[in-house]
């Protein structure tokens, strides 16, 4: 999947990944194979939400594009059909 | 504390308003047995858990619970 609908889906696949994996690790934490999972899913998830920053929109607070002035608030939330997801 | 961020956990698109199932979705979310309620359960329970590894997995569990609510 490309485009902004398909990044966006990337970006949800590999968070729900990773949002299983951290309950998984606070009761395995000594499970090797998923900490090496863990790793390689938290890098790939840091370039994908840094590419649609870049091309699409906001989606880190901490980490908002601001070379074009401040739009985080003001930019649709995702339920909205303007943000056009 | 939390951030948020500007994505949905699963994505949702409305092609059809229905009042009627919004009704009964938002009562499941904020109602008396909804998810807001049970994250809070969860994140007021982690105060009082002895074990400092379920704890954190209390405060895990609790935040992720909270994303389902919003």
């Amino acid at each position: 999947m490309t485009g902004k609908e398909g990044l966006m889906r990337s970006i949800t696949e590999v968070s729900f990944t990773l949002d299983e994996l951290r309950l998984f690790l606070d009761t395995h934490p000594d499970c090797e194979e998923m900490l090496s999972v863990f790793q390689a899913k938290k890098e790939e998830r840091a370039e994908l939400v840094g590419k649609y920053t870049e091309k699409y929109g906001d989606v880190e607070g901490y980490y908002p594009e601001t070379k074009n002035g401040w739009s985080w608030n003001t930019a649709p939330m995702p339920w909205k059909k303007e943000a056009d997801i | 504390m939390w951030e948020y961020e500007k994505r949905l956990q699963y994505p949702v698109k409305i092609k059809r308003p229905d009042a009627k199932a919004a009704k009964i979705i938002i009562s499941q979310y904020g109602g008396p047995d909804g998810e807001l309620g049970a994250s809070l359960r969860y994140l007021s329970q982690r105060f009082a858990m002895p074990d400092d590894r379920v704890a954190g997995l209390l405060t895990d569990i609790g935040t992720e619970v909270l994303f389902c609510a919003l």
